[in-house]
């Protein structure tokens, strides 16, 4: 493995997102309420430290190649160094005390989870609120694909690295090129938030909190500038505005590139586009009904509040309009089934992905028809193409490390202390990136409490959800590191 | 006329046996000597071995002498790269290739005059499909031919005992049923004959009926055929024309299941096809067709490359309870069999082929040509003209050979099945129906006075 090339790269990467720290600071200095000294700090001691990394590391001629392993691992650290610089703002301003909580918020930014330990969260000044909510739109379409678009760093390894970033069961390059197909999903990225940006502007939102909610929306982040969150602002019309986008940044972004060049056919046919948002209309009936009779009097008001809590939740974002832990018990058991599902591959919600879950039922009932016609040959296929058998294989595998991890991770935190609830609900929320969840986790509530050795395993957890289980676990198996 | 044809395989040797009888010089190519062989000794054909895509081998054939080349290899890229060279190293004037690629039908931009300048592209699994297609939306009928871009038909279909036609006089039938018909053909112990107003129908017979296709169902409910669209079907053979009539089965939104031997076929089977049910297995095994109740099916088509094997697959499921059964026979000499044996219809490619064929080599203004039941008999399209003898006068005053009758008439989208009385008008499209002796005698009064251009 070629570390040199591997730490040159992650050097890179972190004096880029030093950079990306200006904006903050910029608006620190607009606002002046006191963060600016912490917020320049960091930005120095990261542009520092990826630079040395990059000078020491550098290679000596031509372009880096990356090998398939020396993705993984160029993503995993990078994803890990992120978390870790971006958590230097919130420990020089000391809104938080301890690395651990620093590292979670930073790592919950990052992986658009939006699972919080700050309270009393209007009295943090402007500019660390602005990083905050700029760490989840970065990693919402993800920072590496960002470095791919934009540094003409890479030869080869571009596509080692977009595919361990953005590991999508089925692989659809817009472009003959990584780099081209990682510029187009950012463009694409920008023109929908600049829309939804406008849009919340017109809902009489200032402009901090329209591009805070902006950035945390189209990444399914979470991450809002006040306690009371996105409810705080009492108004329907940005209700619907964040509903409708959350929708929108669920939904795999090759489709609405397909929308902006105007090949409708593509979407007409996406099984996997049908599937979400019937999926979502399902759920939002569901909730509606089991509100009306049980919560509101209202039906509106019921509808209101259930379909944002719904496509909040299965798009992973993790916003809330309610406190849905008092909800009755249909609503929540479907609320923690649909973090388990989350939004389309290939979009910046989390989980376990539209995509896989369909393709299991699929192969599922195809298991089915076998037993009915025992002499049938029959594969699962997706929009018409068949779906290759190692492909299923992959997904099933996915499938049951992503329940083992959750597994595991839920019996460590209920062996710290917390409740069957909070302790399950707490995985399930931060590996699918959802943020809140229930009993002691829940929206209008924070992670501060959780001892800090279960905040690292969250942390973790925030980590493998994001990059989708195997580009972390990986790491941990030792057959990775013979040479 | 002077032709070359590429390729001695079934098709080739199908075409080269029809044009020499029809009286035209026929030159063969092929690289397989013993096929060659088995040409030389049963057609009265040149034949000449090397590839067909080679110009050093058309050269050979005298090709700058021929007005047609005629490419029917198994293989797409032979036969376009023939008819290349015939138009660029020899100017032929026609040319005509098998084309069996499902993507390159003959709209593609690429067969016209600035490209591949091939006049005609034959696909003869994709029309024997869409015969079969034919077939099962009017399951009453034996053949289904359409004519004038479908809205004229000639359908077959065997007359049975409790039929009301039974020993009535056609002139009979024509008062009984309402609207019009014409019987353009009568098969009676495998000798069609072409009939009068006076000839009684009997069991058994095998007619052969025009009518405008709004009618076909009320023709085939007054004849006590069924009328029942299909609903259920079972394909047995998942080659190109397996394949080609399961995807136009799926489209047609019927459920199809389709068995097939070859595992990895099986595969591409799967994947091209959504709903059909792909079985692996063979077509003749009596537990596989019961597992998958072959007695709820409505109709069975085999469509191996196994001639033998067709037939007694269609035979084995309709013992098992399928309601009626199509196979793909190439062999005319089967034929005749048949209806004896009980399929209820025959699948036959070559007549899509011959069919195409014939229009280029019938002269006048032919626009279509195709060969009707064993093949003895003919139906042609053709424009009348001007000059012609039989316009402007009743039919029944116009001498038409023996064995020939004129079936349908479309004038200015205007179907007319005729009567005696009928007067044919220049620019009429007319359809008519012929045994092959009374070819000669029907060309030359359609078409003599052409010689006059």
């Amino acid at each position: 493995m070629n570390i040199r090339s591997i730490l040159s790269i992650v050097g890179t990467l972190l004096f880029f997102l030093g950079l990306a720290m200006v904006f903050p600071l910029a608006c620190s200095v607009y606002f002046g309420d006191g963060d600016l000294q912490a917020i320049f700090l960091s930005v120095i001691i990261t542009c520092a430290a990826g630079a040395l990394l990059y000078l020491l590391c550098r290679p000596t001629e031509g372009k880096i190649a990356l090998t398939h392993r020396e993705g993984f691992l160029v993503v995993a650290l990078g994803w890990f160094l992120a978390g870790i610089f971006g958590s230097l703002p919130y420990l020089f301003q000391g809104v938080v005390t301890t690395l651990s909580d620093a590292f979670f918020e930073s790592l919950s930014g990052f992986t658009t989870t939006g699972a919080t330990v700050l309270n009393n969260i209007e009295a943090i000044p402007h500019g660390i609120l602005l990083w905050r909510s700029l760490t989840q739109w970065l990693g919402g379409m993800g920072i590496i694909v960002l470095s791919i678009a934009i540094l003409p760093l890479l030869g080869v390894g571009g596509m080692q690295l977009y595919k361990a970033e953005l590991p999508s069961p089925v692989k659809d390059k817009l472009t003959p090129r990584v780099k081209e197909t990682a510029r187009t999903l950012w463009i694409v990225y920008i023109i929908i938030s600049t829309v939804e940006f406008i849009l919340l502007l017109f809902g009489g939102m200032d402009v901090f909190n329209a591009l805070c909610h902006t950035f945390t929306t189209m990444a399914t982040g979470g991450f809002s500038t006040s306690d009371a969150g996105v409810g705080g602002f009492h108004s329907a019309y940005i209700d619907i505005v964040i509903t409708t986008f959350m929708l929108i940044a669920g939904i795999n972004f090759t489709l609405h590139y397909a929308l902006l060049m105007g090949r409708l056919k593509l979407i007409k046919r996406s099984s996997e586009l049908r599937f979400y948002l019937a999926m979502i209309i399902g759920a939002v009936i569901l909730v509606t009904f089991n509100l009306r009779v049980h919560v509101f009097e209202e039906a509106g008001t019921a509808l209101r509040y259930a379909s944002f809590q719904v496509v909040s939740v299965v798009t992973t974002t993790g916003y809330a309009t309610a406190n849905f832990n008092e909800w009755p018990a249909l609503s929540k058991m479907v609320l923690l089934f649909l973090m388990f599902i989350g939004g389309s591959a290939g979009s910046t919600g989390g989980s376990i992905k539209c995509l896989r879950i369909l393709l299991i039922l699929k192969h599922s009932y195809m298991e089915l028809y076998r037993l009915i016609h025992p002499h049938a040959v029959r594969g699962v296929k997706l929009d018409s193409k068949p779906v290759p058998n190692e492909v299923m294989a992959s997904i099933w595998g996915f499938f049951m490390l992503y329940l083992t991890m959750t597994v595991v991770a839920a019996v460590i935190l209920s062996s710290l202390g917390l409740d069957m609830m909070t302790a399950f609900s707490a995985v399930a929320a931060t590996m699918g990136n959802v943020g809140p969840g229930f009993g002691a986790v829940n929206a209008f509530s924070t992670y501060a409490d959780i001892p800090s050795f279960g905040k690292w395993v969250l942390s973790f957890c925030m980590l493998a959800g994001r990059l989708e289980i195997y580009t972390v676990i990986i790491l941990f198996v030792p057959e990775f590191w013979k040479r | 006329m002077r032709v070359v044809v590429v390729g001695a395989g079934e098709v080739g040797f199908n075409i080269a046996d029809t044009l020499s009888r029809e009286g035209n010089d026929v030159i063969v190519i092929d690289r397989d000597e013993e096929r060659l062989k088995v040409l030389s000794d049963t057609l009265d054909v040149e034949t000449i071995l090397g590839s067909g895509s080679s110009p050093r081998v058309l050269k050979k054939a005298r090709l700058e002498q021929s007005e047609m080349i005629l490419a029917v290899t198994d293989s797409d890229e032979t036969n376009i790269v023939a008819c290349l060279i015939a138009s660029a190293q020899s100017k032929v004037p026609f040319k005509i290739a098998r084309i069996r690629a499902p993507d390159l039908n003959k709209d593609s931009i690429i067969f016209d005059r600035e490209h591949l300048d091939i006049d005609l592209c034959i696909n003869p699994e994709r029309e024997s499909v869409k015969h079969v297609i034919n077939l099962l939306e009017y399951s009453g009928a034996s053949e289904v031919i359409d004519f004038a871009g479908g809205r004229i038909k000639l359908i077959a279909f065997p007359i049975e005992g409790d039929c009301i036609a039974v020993g009535r006089r056609l002139r009979e039938l024509n008062g009984m049923f309402e609207g019009h018909l014409l019987v353009a053909s009568i098969t009676r112990q495998s000798e069609p004959f072409v009939p009068t107003g006076k000839t009684v129908i009997e069991e058994h017979d095998t007619v052969f009926v025009f009518a405008e296709s709004s009618t076909i169902r009320d023709v085939l409910q007054f004849f006590g055929r069924s009328t029942e669209a299909s609903e259920r079907i079972f394909i047995m053979g998942g080659g190109t024309t397996g394949l080609m009539l399961a995807e136009a089965l799926e489209k047609k939104g019927i459920f199809t299941k389709i068995i097939e031997k070859r595992q990895d076929r099986c595969e591409t089977l799967a994947s091209a096809l959504d709903r059909a049910v792909v079985l692996h297995g063979d077509g003749t095994s009596q537990n596989l067709l019961k597992e998958e109740n072959i007695q709820d099916a409505d109709y069975f088509i085999a469509v191996t490359d196994d001639e033998e094997a067709n037939i007694l697959g269609a035979l084995l499921a309709k013992r098992f309870g399928a309601k009626r059964s199509i196979s793909l026979i190439k062999k005319v000499d089967y034929t005749p069999l048949v209806s004896t044996v009980g399929i209820d219809g025959v699948m036959n490619p070559r007549h899509a082929t011959i069919g195409a064929m014939l229009h280029y080599i019938r002269k006048g203004k032919v626009i279509s040509a195709t060969p009707v039941g064993d093949e003895n008999t003919e139906a042609v399209e053709f424009v009348a003209l001007e000059t012609s003898k039989i316009i402007n006068r009743p039919l029944r005053d116009i001498a038409f050979p023996e064995g020939s009758i004129v079936g349908a008439i479309l004038r200015d989208d205007r179907v007319i099945i005729p009567s005696g009385d009928t007067v044919i008008l220049p620019g009429d499209h007319v359809i008519l129906v012929a045994i092959r002796s009374a070819i000669p005698a029907v060309e030359k009064l359609v078409t003599v006075s052409l010689d006059y251009f």
